[in-house]
């Protein structure tokens, strides 16, 4: 399942500027760490508490930060993707997805998770802008935490399609399989943008959006694959020619 | 609000996504002689409601999969369950009237953005 330029939705980065349940998905996505680092703090406060359960918290406390904050950046970022100037160069995917994972690496062991790259034996190149990718694959990535059962490994994935005129970057994760039912709903999200919180069950599908937003300004697509047991969320690029940078 | 009617060892499910949240929900419980267990979404939910028979149940709405609503409707369904006091724990408090969901079971509404780590110690023991 894929979205964007093939299903004729464009969507136009200014909308996230002025739309009203735009706004609103933002506003709830936005909450949810605030509500925590509220509470987070709040615990702090109490005396009854051993140095080493204050430093877990206040770990808690900058990573949930953290995750707010590539939020609201990725959301600036999509409402000036009309005026901006992207480079669109070959880039390794291997090599963003290692910063990833350096990057995600204590958040997903504060959760008890793992983050890790698929290793290829021999690097494939893509034509993207380095920072739309790397947020592209860091929101997959959140995502992939939320929803991925403690314990497990999220992978991130590079593959070749089309005869290798297409470049794979997936993020795969292990947990509980989506239902029918969430599957048509995820399905609706990725397709219709953000909506409004009473509108939908869990998540506003907004990180999706903005990602979908990200892999159009480089002429590409997300997409999502169900599996039994979790699943993959991925963005294909078109393929550099440009192997003899290797 | 009254404590007289709780009994220390009282049994509190914590239906939340948020594995911190409920982490942070379990320890203001515990503190005050609740015992608490968590589940992370709906379907664990019902799971854990046969095994762990709580006395309350304290119910975010946007959890990932079903919703919270979904787990009303199921525990409305059958008759033991649909004895269970709810609380709901939402960041969709004012949007979300106490008397719609009384009849399943909800007895009081938190919002999540206001609380403070006792409310839901008193909200529980307000049900009990």
């Amino acid at each position: 399942m894929s979205i964007g330029k093939q299903q004729g939705q464009r969507p136009l980065s200014g909308e996230l500027q002025f739309s009203v349940p735009s706004v609103v998905a933002a506003a709830h996505e936005l909450k949810a760490p605030l509500v925590l680092i509220r509470q987070l703090a709040l615990a702090m406060q109490q005396n009854d508490m051993s140095e080493t359960e204050r430093a877990v918290l206040v770990d808690r406390a900058v990573l949930t930060a953290e995750r707010g904050l590539r939020l609201t950046s990725d959301l600036t970022k999509s409402a000036r993707l009309e005026d901006a100037m992207f480079e669109m160069a070959p880039i390794n995917p291997g090599a963003v997805c290692e910063d990833i994972v350096h990057e995600l690496a204590p958040l997903f062991a504060a959760h008890e998770r793992t983050v890790r790259v698929k290793s290829r034996r021999h690097p494939l190149l893509l034509v993207a802008n380095r920072d739309l990718l790397h947020r592209i694959v860091m929101n997959f990535s959140d995502n992939a935490l939320y929803y991925s059962e403690p314990g497990t490994a999220v992978e991130l994935q590079i593959s070749a399609l089309q005869k290798g005129a297409i470049i794979r970057v997936g993020v795969r994760d292990y947990g509980p399989a989506l239902s029918s039912d969430m599957w048509r709903q995820l399905q609706s999200k990725l397709s219709s943008g953000p909506q409004a919180v009473h509108a939908r069950p869990q998540s506003s599908g907004l990180g999706l959006y903005i990602a979908s937003l990200f892999a159009d300004a480089m002429h590409g697509t997300i997409g999502a694959i169900r599996h039994r047991d979790g699943a993959t969320f991925y963005v294909d690029l078109d393929a550099s020619r440009q192997m003899s940078l290797l | 609000m009254s404590d007289s009617r709780h009994i220390p060892g009282q049994k509190v499910l914590i239906v939340e996504d948020d594995g911190w949240l409920a982490h942070q929900q379990s320890r203001a419980l515990e503190r005050a002689d609740f015992v608490t267990r968590v589940s992370p979404h709906a379907a664990a939910a019902m799971v854990e409601i046969d095994d762990f028979r709580p006395d309350v149940i304290v119910l975010d709405v946007l959890l990932t999969g079903n919703t919270g609503f979904t787990l009303l409707h199921e525990l409305q369904s059958y008759g033991d369950t649909g004895q269970i006091p709810i609380i709901l724990s939402t960041s969709l408090a004012s949007e979300i009237n106490l008397e719609d969901v009384k009849p399943y079971g909800v007895k009081r509404i938190l919002d999540k953005a206001t609380m403070k780590p006792d409310t839901i110690v008193a909200a529980v023991r307000s049900v009990l």
